[in-house]
């Protein structure tokens, strides 16, 4: 079942395309992760779904139903905010039991939601008093007091230390595993997403690039990629670009990911060193199929923008 | 799960965050001693009127308008805080986003805010007012509660109105400053196009440009009805009421906007 459908969904703020017909799936029990550049329309996607935008164009529905204004989802959804935003003069502890007869859950909830994220110690503080940090912990206690099945967050870790974020992470995976709850996640810390995540949508200039199960998604777009580890990987990516057999490339500080025409790969590890050997480059590894979260995302785009 | 609950628990945490330490106890102490303090010039005052209505009728509008003066004047100023800073804040820091993630609709929330806003501000004046003048002067409260309401109605329509005004900037703009100063901009403004009006009408002996006024700032069509200074225009009481009337359709229509903008428009 999918608790998210978007159809070709489209949002402008003046003459700023945000999202551009974009179209998704979020099937029950899955973590999904939402990835894309600065302005690629995460978050106006999310807030679509949220029901804080009206979509210019496109529908979306949220366990069946139109979000704009409905309470009687409200109930199952959990939300995350990049950055959290509660009245700041009260007490934690008291704005969580506040939260808990909004939901009608026992007041002890709230205790149990703040030894969850480990801030039973500012149980008695105010939340403007809380670090950052804290303040993000907080935020996914807040989204967790009424147990939602769905858990909607945006950029949730962050404001977090890697303790905290590593601990965050664990919790995701608690939540999905224990209490099949269904994540909808938003990150630019692809390696992050990468362990938790079982599905993504990479998302470019407010459409939809690429998304599905990730070994999907590796096998489509990482299959027959190889990675070369190297100090001079943009020199040596402008000897590779001449190779005739070489059929897409992408290369960052560290290396360069090349995918060859099929039974070229011996070729392409003699000719590398050869061309290291020209430029005076240093290689440091080659690596088969073993493309990052991050380099599938890179492979994804620009793909795409090959096209 | 009823639907009240979510209601009284944003509404509790709104007025918890507009009258936190010092706001509710400043403003009721200066509500107490702007009540007391003018309270008894309010009498002395009021049995010089002579215009139109009883003389009790013209002694209860004079001690209500005279205490009323510097109460209206904190109470602007504390409505203009909670909308504009308390609403505006909300809405800039994006309070207002975790309150959409509860059980409750849209409307719902922006009563909230404006009963602890406006709701709470009004109570606490009209309150304090009230009890003011009842321990100063009993006999005139109660029997001329009409005068009373009336002339508190009349002094409160345009306040509402600024009120109003700054809710829709500020829900347009979705922050606060720009509509703090539009409701303050407005507030002076009436002073002084009432003064140009006043002027206009003594030099033309036309009464048009304060009938027009009158049905945004019904006070003013009150007070000629009580101890007008001007003869051309002494308005009858009915027409003091439409005015007044007028004036609080057009504070409806606003807020009106307001919800419905609110509800159906408001993008966070």
């Amino acid at each position: 079942m999918s608790l998210i459908v978007a159809e070709d969904l489209a949002k402008s703020y003046g003459r700023v395309v945000a999202v551009d017909g974009l179209s998704l799936s979020l099937d029950e029990g899955s973590v999904t992760g939402l990835i894309g550049p600065n302005g690629a329309g995460k978050t106006t996607t999310i807030k679509m779904v949220l029901g804080l935008l009206k979509p210019d164009k496109g529908w979306v529905k949220v366990f069946g139903q139109d979000p704009w204004d409905n309470t009687a989802i409200r109930s199952m959804i959990g939300v995350v905010y990049e950055k959290a935003f509660f009245p700041a003069h009260q007490k934690t502890l008291e704005y969580l039991q506040r939260v808990c007869r909004v939901f009608g859950v026992p007041e002890s909830r709230a205790m149990e939601v703040l030894e969850l994220v480990d801030l039973q110690e500012a149980s008695d503080r105010q939340i403007k008093a809380l670090s950052a940090g804290m303040l993000q912990k907080f935020a996914i206690a807040h989204a967790l007091v009424h147990k939602p099945k769905l858990i909607v967050a945006d950029e949730m870790t962050a404001n977090l230390d890697p303790q905290a974020r590593s601990e965050l992470l664990d919790l995701v995976l608690r939540l999905h595993k224990d209490e099949k709850v269904t994540f909808l996640l938003s990150s630019h810390i692809l390696p992050e997403l990468s362990m938790v995540c079982d599905s993504v949508a990479i998302i470019n200039r407010g459409k939809v690039w690429a998304f599905g199960k990730l070994t999907e998604l590796y096998e489509k777009y990482a299959v027959g990629i190889i990675r070369i580890s190297t100090d001079s990987s943009y020199a040596l990516e402008s000897e590779i670009k001449k190779l005739n057999y070489v059929k897409e490339l992408e290369s960052d500080i560290r290396g360069v990911s090349v995918r060859v025409a099929e039974g070229k790969e011996d070729e392409l590890y003699e000719d590398v060193l050869k061309l290291a050997k020209k430029i005076k480059a240093k290689i440091l590894g080659i690596e088969t199929g073993s493309a990052s979260l991050q380099e599938l995302y890179r492979l994804a785009i620009s793909g795409k923008e090959r096209k | 799960m009823g639907k009240g609950k979510p209601f009284l628990e944003v509404m509790s945490s709104a007025i918890h965050e507009d009258y936190r330490f010092p706001f509710l106890e400043l403003f009721a102490f200066l509500y107490a001693i702007g009540t007391f303090v003018f309270a008894s010039f309010g009498v002395t005052i009021g049995t010089q009127g002579t215009a139109q209505g009883t003389t009790n009728e013209i002694i209860a509008y004079g001690a209500v308008s005279s205490t009323l003066s510097l109460p209206l004047f904190i109470f602007i100023i504390l409505v203009f805080k909670n909308i504009a800073y308390g609403l505006g804040s909300d809405l800039e820091k994006g309070i207002i986003q975790t309150y959409f993630s509860y059980p409750l609709r849209r409307r719902g929330i922006l009563t909230a805010k404006l009963l602890s806003a406006l709701g709470i501000a009004l109570i606490l004046f009209l309150g304090i007012q009230l009890s003011g003048l009842y321990i100063l002067a009993p006999d005139i409260v109660l029997p001329q509660l009409g005068t009373v309401i009336l002339t508190y109605a009349a002094n409160l329509s345009y306040p509402l109105l600024i009120a109003g005004i700054m809710l829709l900037l500020t829900l347009k703009l979705r922050r606060g400053g720009i509509s703090l100063i539009a409701g303050l901009v407005l507030y002076f403004a009436m002073s002084i196009i009432s003064s140009i009006a006043t002027v206009f009408a003594w030099a033309s002996e036309s009464p048009l440009g304060l009938q027009i006024i009158s049905m945004i700032n019904p006070s003013l069509a009150l007070q000629q009805y009580y101890g007008g200074t001007f003869e051309f225009w002494i308005p009858a009481f009915s027409e003091v009421l439409i005015y007044t009337g007028v004036s609080y359709v057009i504070v409806a229509i606003v807020f009106f906007l307001g919800y419905t903008y609110f509800s159906r428009r408001l993008n966070l």
